[in-house]
């Protein structure tokens, strides 16, 4: 127990926190050098058959409470939300009488399959701390896709999750966005079409790593030069290839500059085309890293581990840049000593874009429950936050911050069927996921063991004729 | 009969409370989860007098000058405590000089008594009290024996007369962590294990031939040795972190071979042989809202493990949550709720956060709310179990604590963003 504790604890302090998301990508200024796009999506939705959820409570993700309210889903697409209208009489019936409905949850913080369980000495896969840049790595190609922690989270209704890179590095590489499903392959729970992600950290944990290694970073200041050092490079490589490629639609060639994997991805960031998730605790670095953002033209999607997001959340609001945030984690570090339990209802309040994150395979279980926390926090002294509101923290507002809001984190016609069915109101610690759709496909099903799926870790591993659950 | 209770009582606890001004409080037509077996008590009310339970009933009348608390649609339960925290013990993780729950020192094995480094000014009391917890088992980590030393019970006062009891417990693991410890194997934990308790048990009955000067060649230090006396005399429990269910079984054994008194520590695969460990009368020490197999000990881990292991008559006692377990050791209420969720009945899991803990660490006087005990007292806003239920009113000992800690100053100090300029000198 003490050394599991202390084992979660350097686990938290050392590897797990290291985020920054941009919100809204920039709008694409050239073509990507990466000509030809390895790794690409392959997942495919199930063909689903339709069906219709009635008579539920409904919480949109867009601000809205529908009571008796019916869902239909086709070709694995909502189609209609609605009270009164007409479903096909051949259409599978889901009575959600007294129960509750939301988007499919998105965690916008999850080392899910690279940090998986168990936690041993050969599946620590998160942080490359060989350098405090390393643009070059993508979080996707350490993935083991048999994490038993992922069906877990889908039984907490967890439909699409973002997996990070840890924070030992300022520039720690690329995030990338998945789907809540079984796939032998990376390649195929990839989230179609979705941006990646570039893992930066303020703070602590880069100057530490390095730090201790005696060389830069040392201190925060160190950090701060690391980061603009490392986009300097990455605008004169930017250039080079976007002038590369106008030359080749002129007629006039130039010569082909050589390929950097490191500064392909921070390029891609300059161009808008990957989001930036920032891993940043203290106000007064969330603003210094708003002013490199600035000084190189690139947008923070999100703050992650955002515990002092009330102190500027005014800034976060005029500056359009999420905070994601925990219900109430503190104390394990300096830069974690000024939380407060009401932090994501005043960031909320002020107008700014709040996330509920989990950075834990536990946390990412329960986003309900930690919403239901930080919403009761704000109530308490004062605010009036509702369900309505508060489900957009682990529905909408990720989405957005992971450039996937046009196509999941609502219940709006024509997005992806990504729903859950809950037993109670989702922010009661008594509510459970029952039933968890994934593109309009019954994914997990509480009261149907053959409809809850197993890793292939959990296979015959407690019982040979048996699985771990 | 309740004259007489309350007069011996205030003969016999005057003194603790001697140099507290506790007031008289009458708690109103409250929902009263008595952690006893009365049950649940609607519309019912609570007087409180010198810091404990004077009456409990419905429409209490009383004469004296007494605070009112109005707990209609309310819910009252003991103040709660978490089984297994460092509060006290650390401000911040990662900055080693506010750390005193761990020592380097060789020497310090079972020896190693984590009281006198108790802050009772530590900035995580107020924040866990504000928040309904008023007591807690504080108790050391790691170090460089299997033995990680002696802990403590405390209430969630900000002066020393939190310290309830110096030491009311030892502390070893067995399992990954214990073989790290002893050379890499969990057979040399066992022996490790074992030795120490032969060799202690040897050393209790020829003390008197162990003198300073002598030669001994002992597996432990003679100091931490001496330690263990308590343990085989079964003054205190021995807590053994232990997860995979064969493990538990052989600490069981070994358990009943130095007829000691267990508390079986994690324990995540003890739903397994629940039936061996509700007939050993062993109780476990656990946070049911952990089930991810983190380790290659706790594979069978689950979220209904607490109604397993309740069902089966195994006394609980409830920590949690996870890693956060110190800082917001309070959170021991989600983590019953998940217990309560997943099939375990609510009152035994608020049992499990209040009376069990007490019993099993010999905290006297605490966890119930019957007359002539102390009044650790919450109010709550609603479900003491629900995750948007707060804390009204908070009673240590029947002291009114302020709802105030170092967060909800800072809180204040920015819940609106104007006028930054001036919010130095706003306190």
């Amino acid at each position: 127990m003490n050394i599991k504790k202390n084992t979660r604890l350097i686990f938290v302090v050392l590897i797990a926190t290291f985020n920054i998301i941009g919100c809204n990508p920039v709008s694409n200024q050239a073509e990507s050098t990466d000509v030809k796009k390895p790794f690409l999506s392959t997942y495919v939705a199930t063909p689903s058959e339709s069906f219709v959820i009635e008579h539920a409570t409904v919480l949109t993700g867009t601000g809205k409470q529908l009571d008796d309210t019916s869902i239909l889903v086709e070709d694995g697409k909502i189609k209609l939300v609605g009270q009164n209208f007409y479903a096909p009489a051949n259409t599978k019936r889901y009575d959600a009488n007294g129960k509750w409905v939301t988007p499919g949850i998105i965690d916008v913080h999850s080392h899910l399959g690279v940090y998986p369980s168990p936690g041993i000495e050969s599946t620590q896969d998160g942080n490359e701390m060989t350098a405090p840049v390393t643009a070059e790595v993508w979080a996707e190609h350490s993935v083991w896709t048999q994490d038993p922690g992922m069906q877990l989270a889908l039984a907490g209704g967890v439909t699409t999750f973002q997996v990070l890179p840890g924070s030992g590095n300022l520039i720690g590489g690329r995030g990338v966005t998945l789907k809540n499903v079984f796939s032998r392959s990376v390649q195929g729970m990839k989230f179609p079409n979705a941006p990646h992600s570039l893992k930066m950290a303020c703070g602590e944990n880069p100057k530490r790593v390095y730090g201790s290694k005696g060389r830069s970073p040392a201190t925060r200041m160190g950090n701060v030069a690391g980061y603009r050092a490392a986009w300097i490079k990455a605008e004169e490589y930017r250039k080079k290839w976007d002038e590369y490629t106008e030359s080749l639609d002129s007629g006039k060639e130039k010569d082909k500059p050589k390929r950097d994997l490191q500064l392909d991805t921070l390029a891609e960031v300059l161009r808008g085309n990957i989001l930036v998730h920032n891993h940043c605790y203290r106000a007064e670095e969330m603003l210094v890293m708003i002013d490199i953002a600035k000084e190189f033209g690139y947008k923070i999607a999100a703050f992650h581990h955002a515990v002092e997001a009330y102190k500027v959340a005014d800034v976060l609001a005029k500056e359009n840049i999420c905070a994601a945030m925990w219900a109430d984690w503190w104390g394990f570090k300096h830069e974690a000593f000024d939380q407060v339990r009401e932090n994501a209802a005043m960031v909320d309040n002020a107008k700014a874009c709040a996330i509920i994150h989990s950075d834990s395979a536990i946390g990412i279980q329960h986003l309900n429950q930690e919403s239901a926390k930080a919403m009761s926090a704000g109530n308490k002294n004062g605010l009036s936050l509702e369900p309505k509101d508060v489900i957009a923290w682990i529905t909408s507002n990720p989405a957005k911050a992971m450039g996937i809001a046009e196509q999941t984190g609502s219940l709006e016609e024509n997005k992806m069927a990504d729903i859950v069915i809950w037993s109670h109101n989702p922010f009661s610690i008594y509510a459970k996921a029952e039933k968890v759709f994934i593109d309009g496909v019954l994914k997990y099903d509480r009261d149907n063991r053959s409809k809850q799926p197993v890793s292939d870790f959990d296979l015959g591993i407690t019982d040979p004729q048996g699985e771990r659950l | 009969m309740r004259m007489i209770i309350r007069s011996s009582f205030i003969l016999l606890f005057l003194s603790v409370n001697f140099n507290v001004a506790a007031e008289n409080f009458l708690i109103k037509n409250a929902t009263i989860h008595t952690a006893s077996k009365q049950g649940v008590l609607d519309e019912t009310d609570v007087y409180i007098s010198d810091g404990f339970i004077m009456q409990i009933g419905k429409n209490l009348k009383i004469k004296s000058k007494h605070t009112l608390i109005d707990a209609t649609n309310k819910h009252v339960t003991p103040g709660l405590i978490n089984a297994s925290t460092q509060i006290g013990l650390v401000e911040i993780d990662a900055a080693s000089s506010t750390v005193d729950y761990t020592t380097k020192n060789k020497s310090q094995g079972a020896s190693f008594t984590i009281a006198p480094a108790i802050n009772f000014r530590s900035t995580l009391l107020p924040q866990n009290r504000i928040n309904g917890l008023t007591r807690a088992i504080v108790r050391p980590v790691g170090g460089s024996s299997i033995f990680h030393g002696q802990g403590t019970a405390i209430a969630l006062l900000s002066s020393s007369q939190g310290m309830i009891n110096e030491v009311n417990a030892m502390y070893a693991s067995y399992g990954i962590a214990g073989s790290k410890i002893s050379g890499g194997s969990r057979a040399s934990a066992y022996m490790a294990l074992d030795k120490a308790l032969e060799e202690a048990n040897y050393l209790r009955h020829n003390r008197s031939q162990y003198k300073p000067g002598f030669d001994w060649h002992f597996s432990q230090s003679v100091q931490d040795l001496d330690a263990l006396k308590a343990v085989l005399e079964k003054k205190i429990p021995l807590v053994v972190s232990v997860h995979r269910s064969d493990d538990i079984l052989k600490i069981i054994a070994l358990a009943k071979k130095y007829s000691i008194r267990l508390i079986l520590d994690g324990a995540s695969e003890a739903w397994m042989v629940a039936d061996q460990i509700a007939r050993d009368k062993v109780p476990v020490l656990m946070d049911p809202f952990m089930n991810l197999p983190s380790s290659f000990e706790s594979l069978a881990i689950r979220l209904d493990a607490a109604a397993i292991l309740n069902r089966a008559g195994v006394k609980l006692i409830f920590t949690g949550i996870d890693f956060q377990a110190t800082h917001n050791g309070f959170l021991v209420r989600q983590s019953a709720g998940s217990a309560v969720s997943y099939g375990m009945p609510a009152e035994d899991a608020i049992k499990a956060m209040t009376i069990n803990t007490a019993e099993v660490f010999g905290i006297k006087n605490y966890g119930k709310i019957t007359v002539g005990m102390d009044a650790d007292i919450v109010v709550w806003d609603g479900d003491p179990l629900e995750l948007t239920t707060n804390p009204d009113a908070v009673l240590i000992k029947g002291i009114n604590q302020p709802l105030v800690s170092r967060a909800t100053r800072l809180r204040d100090r920015y819940w609106d963003l104007q006028d930054i300029q001036n919010k130095a000198f706003m306190r």
